[in-house]
Formats: C-alpha cells, sequence, structure tokens
C-alpha cells in the first residue's frame, strides 16, 4: 500500500493543532461545551457526563431528565478514564474519530461519485479536488475543530453518515446500511438518508457485471437498515433495562422537542412562542417540512444521488430541531466535493459573508442576553435566523448550480450564457 | 434612474473601482458627523426615571444630627491608629498599621451588630503583586428573606490615589445607623476594600465563586447583588459637587435609571450639584457636551476599570462611585444623606434595574443618546469597510484588470477572458492562507504584552515599532517576488486579499460595536486609510515615492506608535499604560488588547504589505 505523504501531513497536522489547541488552552473545550451553538440537548458533552455518572452509579441514566443520548454511548465512555481529572484521553479520542471521519472523506473524494455517476456527468469534471484537500477542508474547519475540541456526540452521528456515503459510494451496500443503522440509532434524522443512500447504493451495484432487481434491493437494504437499528436497540435495552423509558427519553425527546434551549436551529424560538394547543400540530408541520425534501430532492436529482445526500445535509442543518454547528460542518465537509460546481455558483461570498458574520455576532447577542443582561432573547434569534439565511443561501446556490449543470450537459451551446429571471 | 443604472452597467470601472471607493467614503464622513451631531437638542434626550418603583427622592432622609458626632469618633479611632503608624515610621511597618485598622473596623462593625468577614486575596501581574485583605459586614434584612443584597463599597484608596478616610469612616457611621432601621427589605453588605483597582474585583469574583486560587472564598454571603454604590470623601474639607463616575470594564454601563436616580437625589433632593466626566463647569453649550461625551467614549472605549464600581459591570450588577469634589459648603452628613436616600431608592426595587438603557452616551447629567441614535455613525464606519471588501470580491471576479497595466497580468488565466459574463476563477488559497496566518500571528504580541514584566514594555514598544516598519516590507517582497518561497502572487490576489482583510475588519468592528460602540468607532476611525490602500499602479520612481510616503504615513496610524503618540500626548509614561492594561487583562479581564493585537494590527498589516508590495 502506497503511503500517501500529503495524507499523513493534513491529517498529522490537523491532529497536532488539536492538540495544541487543547494543550495550550485547557478551558477551551470547557469553554465550547457550554456554548449553545455548539451543544446541544442532545449532543452535549456536559449531559453525557450526567448520564455517565448515573449509569456507573448503577441508575437509569434517564433519570432525571437531563441525558437524552442513546445509552450505547454510555458503556464506550465509562471505557475511558473520568474526562473531568484527565481530559486528555477522551480528547484524543475525539481527534482520531475526526481523522477517521476525514479518511471516509478521502474515500467518498476518491470514487469520483461527486461528478461522475451512473446516470450524470458533470461539464466541469477536471475542475475538482483531490480527496487530501477536502479532507483538509473538513479537518480545518473552525467549525469541525470547535465540535470536536467541545466533544460532541454528533461527531459519532457524523461518522455514521460519512461511513455509510464512503461505503455506498464503494458499492458495499450492506455496511452502508449498517452504518446508516448506526447514526439513525444516534440520531434519528439520518434514517432520512436512507432512499438517496439506496438509490447510491444501487448505482453502485448496477454498474457491475450483475444488477440486481430494483423491489427486491430496496426491501433487502430496508431489512437490513431495520434489522441493525433494532439490533442496536436491542443492545440498547440490555444497558438500560426499561425499554419506554429510554425511548421516551432518546427518540420522544427527538421527536417531541420539549427542550427548548436555545440553539442555532429554528425550532426553539418558534416554539417558546407558541400556545400549547397549537403545539403538536406544528411539531407535525416542522418534522413534515422537514422529510418533505426527501421527496422533492430525489425525484430531482434522481442522476445525483451523492448530491441528494449533501443537499439534505444542508437541509437538515437549517431546519432539525436542536441543530448545532455540527450539522453544518458536515454539509461544508460534503461540499468541497462539488468543487466543479463553484463557479457557477452565484452568491457563495454574501452567504459566507452572511455565515461569517452571524457566527461572530451570534455569540456576542448571545453574551449580551446572558450574561450583560442589556440584551433579549430576540438578538440571537435574529442572529440565528441570519445564520439559517447563509446557509439556504448556500444550499439554494449549490441546487441552483447542480441544476445549471445539468442544463449545461442537455444544452452544449448555452454555457456560459445568463441567466435571466422570468 | 435606469439611465443611471444603465451608465453603471455599461462602465464597469465607474461601477467597480470607482463607486466603492466613493461609498466607502461617504459612509466614513456620514458616520463622523452623525456622531457630531449627537450631542444637539434634536438628537439627545432629557433623562428620566423608568422604573416606577425607584421613587427618588420620596423619602426623607434622617441621617443628621447625633450621627455625626458618632461619625468623628469613628474618625478619631481611625485617623489615631493611622497617625500612630505614620508617627513612628519605621518601627511599626505597614502590615501592622493594616491589621490594627481591620481589627478596628471589624470590631465596630460588630459593636454595630452586623456578621463581619474578611477575605484575604493576592494577584500578580506583569512581575508586581498586589495584595490585601477586604472587610465586609451584612446586615441581614428584617423584612427580607436574604436574596437579593445592595452593596455599599468604600476604598481606603480612591480611584485617583488617595486616602479615603471619610469615605471609610461613613460606610461605618451608616452601618451602624442602617442596623436601626427595620424597613430593609434587602440586606446590605458594607464592604471596605484596601484600594480601588483589587479588593472589590476580588470581593465580586469570590462572591460568585469565580475566584482564581489566589483570592481566598468568601466564608459569608448573602443574596442575588442588585445595585451597588461606591462613596469616596478624600477631602480633609467640606466639598462642593458630587462626581458620579459610571464607566464599567470593557466599556459596559450601569442602567441609566440607576444613574438618573443618583442626579435627582443629590441635585433635586438634596441640592447638592451633580458632574460626570470631570466636566466641572459644563454650561450645557454644544462644546461641553461634545468634550463630556469624547470623554466618555474614550474611558468606554479603552476598557479599564475607573474605579470600584467597575468591577460590578460585568456580573450584571449596576454600580456608580460617588465624589466628593470642590469646596463648599456640604458635608460628610449631606453625602450620607444622599446614600441613604439611594439605598432607600435601590431598596424599593421590585425586580433587578432593567427598564432603562444600558448602552447610552451621557453628554450632561441630565442629557443623552441612546444606542438607537448612535449606533449607526459606529456601523457606518464598520460599514465602509464591508462595502469595499464586497466590492473588491466582485471586482476580481466580473471586472478584469488591464493587461496593460501591468506585464505580470498575462498570467492569469487566459481562458477567462474569452467570455465576459462568466466569472473569473479565484485563486483563494494564499490569500485565505495569509488573512488567517496574520491574523493568529496577532497572538504573539498579545501573549508578549501581556505576559512579561513591567520594565521592558517600553523597550518592547520600541522594538514594535521596528518591527511594524521592517515587517510589511519583508512580507510584501516575499510576496511579489516569491523570494524563491513561493510563486509570485497575481494582481488579482492583491485585491483578495484585501478584500478578505476588510471583511473581517467589517465583521470584527459591526460586531464590536454591539458590545462596546466606542471601542469600535476609535479604531474604525484609525482604520479608515485601509479602505483606499492598494497596491500601486505605474511607473517605479512614482511608486516608489508614493509608497514610501504613504508607508510612513500609515505607520504614524499603526498601534505601537498610536500609543506612543497617546502616552506622549496625555504626558503619562508608556510603561504605566501598558502594566494597567495587562493589569486590566489578567484581573479585570479586560479585552481590549484582543481588539488591538487581533483586529486592529492585522488590518493594518496587511494594508501596509498591499502599499509595500508596489514597491517591489
Amino acid at each position: 500500500m502506497a503511503v500517501d505523504r500529503r495524507k499523513i501531513a493534513v491529517f498529522g497536522a490537523a491532529f497536532v493543532l488539536r492538540l495544541l489547541l487543547t494543550c495550550f488552552f485547557p478551558s477551551l473545550p470547557d469553554l465550547l461545551t457550554g456554548r449553545v451553538e455548539v451543544s446541544t440537548p442532545v449532543n452535549s458533552f456536559k449531559r453525557l457526563q450526567e448520564g455517565l455518572f448515573l449509569y456507573t452509579g448503577n441508575v437509569s441514566p434517564y433519570d432525571g431528565g437531563v441525558f437524552h443520548q442513546a445509552p450505547l454511548l454510555l458503556p464506550l465512555f465509562a471505557l475511558l478514564p473520568n474526562a473531568k481529572s484527565s481530559p486528555l484521553p477522551t480528547a484524543i479520542f475525539y481527534f482520531l474519530v475526526d481523522l477517521l471521519n476525514a479518511h471516509a472523506l478521502v474515500n467518498i473524494s476518491a470514487s469520483g461519485q461527486s461528478v461522475k455517476s451512473k446516470l450524470h456527468s458533470a461539464v466541469r469534471k477536471h475542475v475538482q479536488w483531490d480527496g487530501v484537500s477536502v479532507a483538509a477542508w473538513f479537518l480545518f474547519n473552525p467549525f469541525t475543530i470547535a465540535t470536536c475540541l467541545a466533544r460532541s456526540t454528533s461527531v459519532f452521528t457524523t461518522s455514521g453518515i460519512l461511513f455509510a456515503v464512503s461505503n455506498a459510494v464503494a458499492g458495499n451496500s450492506i455496511n452502508a446500511m449498517l452504518a446508516l443503522g448506526f447514526a439513525s440509532y444516534l440520531s434519528l434524522y439520518p434514517a432520512l438518508l436512507f432512499i438517496p443512500l439506496v438509490l447510491l447504493c444501487y448505482d453502485r451495484r448496477s454498474e457491475g457485471p450483475s444488477p440486481p432487481n430494483v423491489g427486491s434491493f430496496i426491501v433487502q437494504q430496508a431489512a437490513l437498515l431495520l434489522a441493525s437499528v433494532a439490533g442496536l436497540i436491542g443492545l440498547s435495552c440490555l444497558i438500560t433495562g426499561s425499554f419506554w423509558e429510554f425511548i421516551s427519553a432518546t427518540y420522544g425527546f427527538h421527536l417531541l422537542v420539549p427542550d427548548l434551549t436555545p440553539n442555532v436551529g429554528l425550532w426553539w424560538y418558534f416554539f417558546i412562542e407558541m400556545f400549547d394547543s397549537f403545539r403538536e400540530f406544528f411539531l407535525g408541520v416542522f418534522w413534515l417540512h422537514l422529510a418533505s425534501y426527501v421527496g422533492g430532492l430525489t425525484a430531482r436529482f434522481r442522476s445525483q444521488p451523492l448530491f441528494i445526500i449533501t443537499s439534505l445535509l444542508g437541509v437538515f442543518a437549517i431546519f432539525k430541531p436542536y441543530s448545532s454547528i455540527s450539522d453544518a460542518s458536515l454539509f461544508f465537509a460534503l461540499l468541497p466535493l462539488y468543487r466543479h460546481l463553484f463557479p457557477l455558483m452565484r452568491y457563495t461570498f454574501f452567504a459566507g459573508s452572511a455565515i461569517l458574520y452571524s457566527s461572530l455576532l451570534g455569540p456576542a447577542f448571545y453574551h449580551l442576553w446572558i450574561y450583560a443582561g442589556s440584551g433579549n432573547a430576540n438578538f440571537f434569534y435574529a442572529i440565528t435566523l441570519v445564520w439559517s439565511l447563509g446557509l439556504s443561501i448556500l444550499l439554494a446556490d449549490t441546487v441552483f448550480a447542480a441544476l445549471r449543470d445539468e442544463w449545461e450537459q442537455e444544452h452544449p451551446e448555452q454555457v456560459g450564457t445568463e441567466v435571466r429571471q422570468v | 434612474m435606469p439611465a443611471a443604472i444603465r451608465n453603471l452597467r455599461n462602465n464597469p470601472h465607474l461601477l467597480f473601482v470607482r463607486l466603492p471607493k466613493l461609498l466607502s467614503f461617504i459612509c466614513i464622513v456620514v458616520g463622523v458627523v452623525w456622531l457630531l451631531l449627537l450631542p444637539l437638542n434634536e438628537y439627545s434626550r432629557q433623562t428620566y426615571i423608568s422604573e416606577n418603583a425607584l421613587l427618588p427622592g420620596q423619602v426623607h432622609a434622617y441621617f443628621t444630627g447625633s450621627e455625626q458626632n458618632i461619625f468623628r469618633g469613628y474618625k478619631r479611632e481611625l485617623e489615631g491608629l493611622l497617625n500612630d503608624g505614620q508617627a513612628r515610621g519605621g518601627q511599626k511597618d505597614e502590615a501592622e498599621v493594616t491589621a490594627a485598622v481591620s481589627d478596628k473596623m471589624q470590631s465596630i462593625l460588630q459593636a454595630a451588630g452586623l456578621k463581619v468577614a474578611t477575605q484575604k486575596y493576592e494577584y500578580t501581574s506583569a512581575g508586581i503583586t498586589h495584595q490585601g485583605e477586604n472587610t465586609y459586614a451584612i446586615i441581614h434584612a428584617p423584612r427580607g428573606d436574604a436574596t437579593e443584597a445592595i452593596v455599599l463599597v468604600a476604598p481606603w484608596i480612591t480611584a485617583d490615589d488617595k486616602l479615603n478616610l471619610n469615605g471609610v469612616t461613613l460606610a461605618l457611621t451608616l452601618a451602624r445607623y442602617f442596623k436601626r432601621w427595620s424597613l430593609w427589605s434587602k440586606d446590605i453588605i458594607f464592604l471596605i476594600t484596601p484600594d480601588s483597582k483589587t479588593g472589590t474585583q476580588a470581593w465580586i469574583d469570590a462572591y460568585h465563586d469565580m475566584h482564581p486560587a489566589s483570592v481566598q472564598p468568601l466564608p459569608l454571603k448573602s443574596g442575588a447583588l442588585q445595585g451597588a454604590l461606591v462613596i469616596e470623601y478624600p477631602l480633609d474639607h467640606r466639598f462642593q459637587t458630587l462626581h458620579i463616575v459610571y464607566d464599567g470594564v470593557n466599556g459596559q454601563l450601569p442602567n441609566l435609571d440607576l444613574f438618573n436616580t443618583a442626579v435627582a437625589i443629590a441635585g433635586g433632593q438634596m441640592g447638592i450639584g451633580a458632574n460626570l466626566q470631570e466636566m466641572w463647569a459644563h454650561d450645557d453649550s454644544y462644546e461641553h457636551r461634545l468634550q463630556t461625551m469624547f470623554r466618555g467614549m474614550t474611558k468606554q472605549g479603552l476598557g479599564y476599570a475607573t474605579g470600584a464600581h467597575s468591577s460590578f459591570m460585568p456580573y450584571h450588577i449596576d454600580a456608580i462611585t460617588l465624589q466628593t469634589k470642590g469646596e463648599g459648603w456640604e458635608d460628610e452628613m449631606a453625602l450620607g444623606r444622599t446614600i441613604e436616600s439611594l439605598c432607600r431608592s435601590l431598596n424599593n426595587l421590585l425586580e433587578h434595574l432593567h427598564q432603562s438603557f444600558f448602552f447610552y452616551l451621557l453628554m450632561q447629567s441630565n442629557r443623552f443618546v441612546s444606542i438607537g441614535t448612535y449606533l449607526p455613525s459606529a456601523m457606518l464606519i464598520a460599514g465602509n469597510f464591508t462595502i469595499m471588501a464586497i466590492a473588491l470580491w466582485m471586482r476580481t471576479g466580473y471586472y478584469p484588470e488591464k493587461p496593460s497595466a501591468n506585464p505580470k497580468n498575462e498570467k492569469a488565466p487566459a481562458e477567462e477572458k474569452a467570455k465576459t459574463n462568466i466569472i473569473a476563477e479565484r485563486h483563494l488559497a494564499l490569500p485565505l492562507s495569509l488573512v488567517v496566518g496574520l491574523h493568529l500571528l496577532g497572538l504573539v504580541p498579545l501573549w508578549v504584552f501581556n505576559n512579561i514584566f513591567h520594565q521592558y514594555f517600553t523597550t518592547t514598544t520600541y522594538i514594535f515599532v521596528v518591527v511594524d516598519i521592517v515587517l510589511p516590507l519583508l512580507l510584501a517582497a516575499i510576496l511579489s517576488n516569491g523570494l524563491g518561497l513561493s510563486k509570485p502572487i497575481i494582481p488579482q490576489q492583491y485585491h483578495l486579499i484585501k478584500s478578505f482583510s476588510l471583511l473581517l475588519l467589517g465583521l470584527s468592528l459591526s460586531t464590536l460595536a454591539t458590545l462596546n460602540f466606542s471601542l469600535s468607532f476609535m479604531i474604525g476611525l484609525l482604520c479608515a486609510p485601509l479602505s483606499f490602500v492598494a497596491r500601486l499602479r505605474g511607473s517605479a520612481p512614482f511608486r516608489l515615492t508614493i509608497s514610501s510616503l504613504g508607508l510612513v504615513l500609515l505607520n504614524l496610524v499603526s498601534p505601537p506608535t498610536v500609543l506612543l503618540g497617546v502616552c506622549w500626548y496625555m504626558g503619562v509614561s508608556v510603561e504605566a499604560v501598558l502594566t494597567q492594561a495587562a493589569f486590566g487583562w489578567d484581573v479585570w479581564g479586560m479585552w481590549t488588547q484582543v481588539v488591538v493585537w487581533c483586529v486592529w494590527w492585522p488590518a493594518w498589516l496587511i494594508g501596509c504589505v498591499l502599499l509595500g508590495s508596489s514597491i517591489f
């Protein structure tokens, strides 16, 4: 096996950077862990610590209503030394998970599925970054670093998703479904990626010598996914003992959104303001809205399943309950795969500026609201709107560029003409 | 209008090069003019009490008569201890005197029926150790449940480094006097600190369990603090007016209601005039209002603690200092009555002060402008950088540079010029890493100026002046010639470097404007030239002359030069200023330096690099 020097350099540099940040600023991880932009009720390391404490004390971790994460994380973290007294092993574990995620990204990029899939071939194939650059964008993204240092458990969901995709682009549908099952088990929402992921697997399989039957393939994969999730839930039952308690504390919590702690998403403020009688209705509407993108994007981008996954991750980063910057960092991780679309995008600078502005103003306004007491909740909420706006512009622009790319492929004579809204 | 737009479309030079410069310039000018308009009656407002519960001056203050004898008695006792120490000079050292005084204060407070406790602390900053012992006592509210408290602070040394004997004595007298009243619904804490810089900080940190290891925890606590008043009476004669100091650390201000209450009580009920910002002869003219506002902005912008009250502000506790000034006929009893009345007002509060403004500029004790009125001026200045950044970004994409202007331009990919409406490919890697790298480089001076010993500050500043002259030229040379380290960069990348740098600057300044308006405004003004400097074109001698001249001018507004200039103008030593700054960083949690070294300095450096690159 050839050793890729650049890859080692990038991975090593990313590791060293994280290590230096933890060593030189020992208070940084705890500071980030406390930030609402990074830690939400469903991925906070602090809450995990609470759950872990109860778990090691032989009490149900869901007692007290603080911990809402998957129970299988508990035995895993129980193996690691106490993060309070010796933070380094836990930190290094997280660094390694980040590197693994980056490795999966390199594999995704190496497959070339983003530029050339079974049914689609981009016009600007030559404009592309190699896997190491894509991994570097992921590893040196401040949002990724912040998530990693804050030890948010979202990174495991991220690995689940990235491994599912990297296995899918390799045509390894069984592993892909197992990984997706893991991600869905942890955070529920990745289950929405099932359809595009099956499409991706199917496209890869059908390029081979013996294309499988569509119907039976889908049923097979669905059964696999269900089996993997069921297996993990079964294991969890062994740990927690009570099935319903853990289901309602984790998936019920994800679905019903009872904790309205501020985060960068759009749900908390809306549900704070709402009269209780409308709550169930709007919960349904919000979830339906989130899920509806799957159908539309899948139908429109049937020929580019990897792009469906990318844009869906963007949608999740904006519209999912309890969204944090780790969701955005996952979306940003997959974006560089579409380097060939960048020349077609029109508002990158504005989207980038909006995201930059909100990531500076967000903490400032949160400070004014919570600590200085001179602002109020609307300050922070306004900035989360700007943040979502920035992400939406970026997402819409990416979708526009992908459509334009398809169109240019169909009409080679029109390349370079200006788009006009009619 | 449509004709004008068509004209712009057909003239990219006007649209991408001239118009942004014009817009940026207009933004700066309007921003400055806006600020200058604020003192006018049309733009500023009369202050008013927003919180009804305060009812300033509605109660009779009973602190008179026989209390004065108590005051004199306490004063004589303390004076005796202090003089005793002075008289015997070398034989009795300072620590012994301090201990004796502290014991005396504790016994006085205990005799008055208060719970007393002490707290030792020690801070080290820039190689100087500050240590001391706070003494404090609590009156438990007869009508309260110890969930809320008011703090009265009397530092032994005032903010102006004078002995505050009368102030401390008054606090002790008030403690005895307040204890006998049954109407308090909030606990009252009397805090006697050794000085105005460290004592309250150590105490308030420990009160919220946020203290470093070198500070002792508090053995005795009360409820949430609702407000704090600092008493300073360093004179040995009667005073004329009260000077109200209100600036907190990092430019945070107390609720305007607290200031208004103090003005209303001092002026309305007691008939003592109230001054602010050391404006002793304020005739309410435009000039004086402007001067008051500028003084307030300077203090806010520098973000240092202006008195013992400043340390309360980060914990969202509104606090002011009352200083006695001038020679008049008001005595300590008048000051005592003012404080009594203020405490009664604070005692009335049903919830934390929140009604009135937290962001304001005062220009007279009864005139202010609120954030909605003044914020646009700093935002316009910050906006000028953003406008320029956006324009430069557009320019790199849509407006091809003329190849004739610069021979290096031919290296730009030729295919992009073929199609005019396709966005040119931008080479982002180098500009992005340069801008990010230089911003990270700002951490070096930040670390240096906060960690070295105080005697090296002056030398280090001069070293940094030299570094600021050499570093931009070095970077410019590397960028334009490569010096074998990298490929020489193309003109588009100069625009991108400037675009990213200005974008970050605009971003940081507009964020900063919401936290500390004055600092954002000052840095914005100092950075204003950066919008207009760029790599020059033209013949070599012309470029050399103009860019050298420009570099000299830019070096005059570099952070270390500005520091030296201001110190020279104010007549203070650089070492004192930087020691104070390092102390602020270490103890008060002041972050003005972060803005200087991680926002202003990198932006300035990049401006110089761009200008310097014209030489090569």
